[in-house]
């Protein structure tokens, strides 16, 4: 009987494989939750950095807040929410998966993540930017 | 239809499975489900009304309650915990000479509590007004 050939991972060129790899809803779950993980915490730094005027009283923080109080500014923190967004329903999904068997339905569970998420977002946007729509029209 | 033989109750019975960052596994989904709850109350907090995350007033205003300061520090421990952890978990995925292992959980160790004391410090320099 002929031997069959397995291609293992090769992790010298990772990228390559990476890119070449086949990818269905649980790769880009995985490739998804782990960009948006390292963006989660690369903004913790700077959440926290941004807030440590906090220590140096009233003056430092609002003048830091002010920055942060622009619309253009609004659309980043929007768009920081879709990345919690995914961040927070893709992990209540591994949750299900890893503890309510949700390997039986880990694709339909992924669908929803994306139906639940765009909701959420959109719904998001509306309270954001309400404030900002109702002053238009003061 | 059966996915696999082993029930749960056989997998627990291999002790490397254990002393492999089980543990960190578990505490990996317990403080993400904590955190998807912290994170809707954060939201709430921080965007019904624009003010209230971003003016001094209303953060003194809450830091004034204890318990407010608590649930605080539990989210930012929760939080810089899960974020850490998630993040030797990406580089566990790897196969590292055990020497790169020590370097690497010592930075993320050493970042880790100085994130940890720059938060706490943080939530306790603002006063509480009698």
């Amino acid at each position: 009987m002929e031997e069959k050939k397995i291609k293992f991972f090769e992790q010298k060129n990772w990228i390559k494989e990476n890119l070449s790899y086949y990818k269905d809803s649980g790769s880009w779950a995985w490739i998804y939750h782990r960009i948006s993980g390292i963006a989660l915490l690369l903004y913790i730094f700077m959440h926290i950095w941004s807030l440590s005027p906090l220590t140096s009283g009233k003056e430092a923080f609002e003048h830091k807040m002010a920055m942060y109080s622009t619309p253009v500014f609004s659309v980043i923190e929007w768009l920081l929410f879709a990345i919690v967004l995914f961040h927070s329903l893709n992990g209540i999904r591994i949750v299900l998966v890893d503890w309510a068997d949700g390997a039986r339905y880990h694709k339909k569970l992924y669908k929803l993540t994306w139906i639940v998420g765009i909701v959420l977002f959109l719904a998001m946007g509306f309270v954001m930017f309400s404030h900002e729509i109702f002053k238009l029209f003061r | 239809m059966k996915f696999s033989n082993y029930s749960d109750k056989h997998m627990y019975k291999y002790k490397a499975s254990k002393e492999t960052g089980a543990k960190s596994w578990v505490f990996q989904r317990i403080t993400g489900l904590a955190l998807v709850v912290f994170m809707i109350g954060h939201y709430i907090l921080m965007h019904y009304q624009p003010e209230s995350g971003k003016t001094y007033e209303a953060v003194l205003y809450r830091m004034q309650f204890s318990w407010y300061r608590i649930i605080d520090l539990t989210f930012v421990t929760l939080g810089i915990y899960h974020g850490f952890n998630g993040l030797w978990g990406i580089f566990r995925d790897y196969d590292m000479k055990p020497w790169l292992k020590i370097t690497i959980i010592s930075i993320i160790l050493i970042a880790g509590l100085a994130f940890l004391v720059w938060g706490y410090n943080i939530i306790f320099s603002i006063p509480y007004i009698n």
